[in-house]
This record gives structure tokens, sequence and C-alpha cells, in this order.
């Protein structure tokens, strides 16, 4: 448990009743279905580069940026986290101006558009799947056993209750609300830090000094294979369902893309920030100044402590987690609008009214809350639980998607229904497989199947099956060719 | 003064001033964001 003075739990305590206070001054607020989904589609620019921001980017960012950079330097910005930008430029001068070309509501309103009912199911269980909270939930855990010296559970429910509390009670204004005033506590502390870090460690030149010279090389000592696969998880960026959210949520396409570009810097600016502090956690560990056993994914989260004073620390604390809060919240409300307007409304009540859409979205985000709760607890290695996520929401999805956006002439019914559920069953049995067959590599951090000389990691799954979505796509349209 | 020093300088004023003057572009919004929210 980390040394906080009690000025650093005001503020904690105040930051997350302020959250919850939000979500109740809105709980009254909303209109129709939309009102409540998307806010009307009123994002203005500035109000989509904080949502934008605040959500894409959670702990899993702040820590694995944070975790590489301590152990292998300016890499995490150069080989990790600048291949994501150049997936942002491509949202925003390619996919969003199709995605604002047609009145969609959500992700798998744009499957059913093109490929009918069946696909839509599948892509809003995808989508269900891979938008609970279960990371989030237990960053919360983790969070709350290294502020409060709280049990993990007790920190899941404490901390992930206020997220959930304030979504359920005001929706999309609660949550693009709450996540402006998220954005500005993770970016302003983060950035706040600097000085504070530097001097803690002696200085820049210092860094330079002590740290080895790998350290200052752009690509580090990574392979180009595993580069990669760093560079191709920005590919979610293109069919993440919280950001489809923002865009519709839009007032326009010109907001979108102005805010995607203004937001790059943003992006930019902060993972360097966060490479360069875990960096000087590293100079810290070798001086001396700060604990020398300390564990690389929470260098970031020591050096914090050990550079800030009262106060500063307490801000920093809730910058942490306002900026998980800001990616449950967003992904909650996402699940809860798969079950009610994607699953429920489609296939059960057609002519569900908004009062009845935006109840059944609250149960939606009860469930999706609960469900991420208990895979939070069951499962033990996270990292494995994010690869499965993301790998069956890209393989489902992806294919269909992109070549329905771009190529109407393949809008086939069973191209989509083929693609989608071939691309979520083979990402569900080989990543079970995998996680059954293989063994766990404490040092990658990741299951591995043997085979012969072969090693296969989990995080390869999406490589067989994204093909695999492509292959019964292209049967879909065969098919349905000889059928005519 | 390195070429990372600067860099990093660089970076910490973009994401300190530069959240900032978005926050504040967002709180001018704001008043017209809620005042074209219909009431229940």
């Amino acid at each position: 448990m980390a040394s906080i003075s009690n000025l650093d739990y005001f503020i904690i305590i105040f930051y997350m009743m302020g959250m919850v206070a939000i979500g109740f001054w809105f709980s009254k607020r909303h209109g129709d279905f939309e009102d409540f989904f998307l806010a009307g589609r009123s994002l203005t620019t500035p109000l989509l580069i904080t949502t934008l921001i605040s959500t894409y980017y959670g702990l899993d960012v702040l820590f694995g940026d944070s975790q590489l950079a301590f152990t292998d330097g300016v890499v995490a910005w150069f080989g990790y986290a600048r291949p994501t930008y150049a997936f942002f430029l491509i949202a925003a001068f390619l996919l969003a101006h199709r995605l604002r070309k047609e009145n969609f509501l959500s992700l798998p309103d744009i499957l059913d558009r093109y490929y009918g009912k069946e696909t839509r199911y599948i892509g809003a269980t995808a989508s269900f799947i891979y938008s609970l909270p279960s990371l989030s939930l237990y960053a919360f855990g983790m969070l709350g056993e290294v502020i409060m010296g709280w049990p993990p559970i007790i920190g899941m429910a404490v901390i992930g209750g206020v997220g959930l509390i304030y979504t359920l009670t005001g929706g999309f204004w609660a949550v693009a609300l709450t996540d402006s005033v998220q954005f500005l506590v993770m970016c302003l502390i983060i950035a706040l830090a600097v000085p504070f870090a530097l001097n803690l460690v002696g200085g820049f030149d210092q860094m330079i000094e002590i740290l080895p010279e790998y350290y200052f090389e752009t690509m580090g000592d990574l392979s180009i294979w595993l580069i990669i696969i760093y560079a191709s998880t920005g590919l979610t960026i293109l069919v993440e369902p919280t950001f489809y959210q923002r865009i519709f949520a839009a007032k326009s396409y010109k907001n979108v893309r102005n805010a995607l570009i203004a937001g790059i810097f943003i992006w930019g600016s902060y993972d360097w920030i966060v490479t360069i502090l875990a960096m000087a956690a590293k100079v810290g560990v070798l001086q001396g100044t700060i604990t020398v056993d300390v564990d690389s994914n929470a260098a970031l989260l020591t050096i914090m402590v050990a550079a800030l004073p009262a106060g500063a620390l307490g801000l920093f604390l809730a910058g942490v987690i306002a900026t998980e809060m800001s990616t449950l919240d967003s992904y909650c409300l996402v699940a809860g609008g798969n079950i009610s307007y994607d699953i429920y409304k489609p296939a059960f009540k057609p002519n569900a009214s908004d009062i009845e859409l935006i109840k059944t979205t609250r149960i939606g985000i009860g469930i999706s809350w609960i469900l991420g709760f208990l895979m939070a607890i069951a499962f033990e290695q996270m990292l494995g639980l994010w690869v499965l996520l993301a790998s069956i929401l890209i393989s489902s999805v992806l294919v269909p998607i992109l070549l329905g956006l771009y190529y109407p002439s393949l809008r086939k019914k069973l191209a989509g229904i083929l693609s989608s559920s071939f691309g979520l069953l083979s990402t569900l049995i080989l990543n079970i497989y995998i996680m059954v067959q293989g063994t766990f590599d404490p040092v990658e951090e990741t299951y591995i199947l043997h085979f012969g000389n072969w090693e296969i990691l989990q995080e390869y799954v999406m490589y067989f099956t994204v093909p695999f979505s492509f292959f019964g796509f292209l049967l879909g349209i065969l098919i349905e060719k000889d059928n005519r | 003064m390195s070429g990372w020093e600067i860099f990093t300088w660089i970076s910490t004023v973009i994401l300190g001033v530069g959240s900032v003057i978005v926050f504040v572009l967002f709180l001018f919004d704001l008043p017209s964001l809620l005042n074209n929210k219909p009431k229940k």
C-alpha cells in the first residue's frame, strides 16, 4: 500500500462523488433513446477529443506503455505506440466519412443493413463480449489494493460501482461529460509529473548517462515480427464499438476528422511522457532512490508516489482512476446497447418504445458489469483474456464491415453470415485450444502452443482467424453466385 | 540540452496546455449543448 496523505484521500473521494453527481444530474434530462445512447448526435469537436482520448486510453496503455519503456526504453513509443497513430489517420480520412454517410446508430446496425439480421446478431454478440468491462474491473481491484489496501474484490466493487452508477443513470451524456473531466485530470497530471520525476532522478542528463544505450534506440532490440504484432493491435480502432459510437454521436464528419487530427498530437504527447516517466523510474531504481525490486508494470505508480507531493499525488491517483473509469463507462454503455437495440428490439420487440429501450439498455449495462466482474475474479491472466476478447471482435466483424463499407456490390447476405460466424467460431476454438493445450510463459506473459519446432503465441490467433473470416466471405459470395 | 529532452518538454507543453485549451473550448460549448437537450 502506498504512503498517501489525508489530502490525497479527500481528492480521490471528492472526484468519485463528483462523477456520481454528474450521472444523477443527467438521469432525468435525456429524451429519446438516441439522446440516451448517442447524446442526440450533438457532440462538438472539443467534446469528441476529450471523450475519444479518455475512452480509448485505459490503464492498459498507461501501464502497458510504461512497462515496455521501463524494460526497453523509447521503443515503447516508436515501436508500440506510434503505429497506432497511422490507424487514427486512416480512421479520420477514410473510415469516419463513410460511416457518417448513413444514419447508423451502432456497429451491428451496419452489418444488418448490408447483410441482414443474422449477421447483426453475430456482430452484436461479438461486440457485447468485447465490451465486457472485466479488464477495467480487474484494474480497479489492483488500484484499490495499492491505494487503500483493500482486497481486490472490494476495489472492483467500490470503484467500479461508481462508474456503473453514473452510466446507469445518465447514459451517454453522463459518459461524455465525465469523460471530459477525466480527460483533463489524466492529461494534466501526467504533464505536471514530468518536472517532479526528472528532479527526483537529477535531470534528463542523468537519464542519458545512467541508462544503457539501447534505451535510446528507436526500435530497441525488438524483432520485426513482434513490432508487426504490436502494430496490428491498432487494427482494433477500425472496428472499435466505442469509437464507432462517438463517430455516430458527432455533430458532423468534420467534427470527427478535426477531433482525430488534434487528438493524435495529444495521444502522441501522452504516450511519450508515460515512456519518459517509466524510464525515469528505471533510473531511480538504478540510483537506489526508489525501491530496487519494483515490478516493471508498477514502475509508473512507484515513481509518482516517490516524486509527487501531497495533494498532487491525490490528483495523480484520481487521474489513474479516471483513466480507467472513462473506459469502463463507455464499454458498459455499448454492451447495454448491444442487448437492447441490437438484439432485444429486432429479435423480440420491433415496436419497443424509447422508454422500453432505455430501460433494457440499463439492464444490459448491469448484466455486462456483473459478467465483467465474474470474469475479473475467475481469470488469472488478464493479458490472455484481453487477447481473447480483442480477437473475437476483430475476427468476427473486421472483414464484413470493411468490405461492406467500401464495396457495395459485395453486400451479400450469405457472405456476411459465413464471414462473421467463421471468424467468431474459429477464434473461440483456437483461443480455448491454446489456453488449454499450451503452456503459460511468464516471460512473454502469454500462452504458447508448441508445434514441433514452431511456437504459436496466443497473439498469433488473429493471423489465422481473420483470413478464415475472409475465406467465409468469399465462400458466401461464390455460393450466392451459383444459386443464381 | 539533448534532442530527447527538447522533445520531452515540447510533449509536456502540448499535453498540459493542449488539454487545458481543449477543456476550456468544451466549457464554451457546454451551455449550448445543455440548452439543446430536451427535458423529460
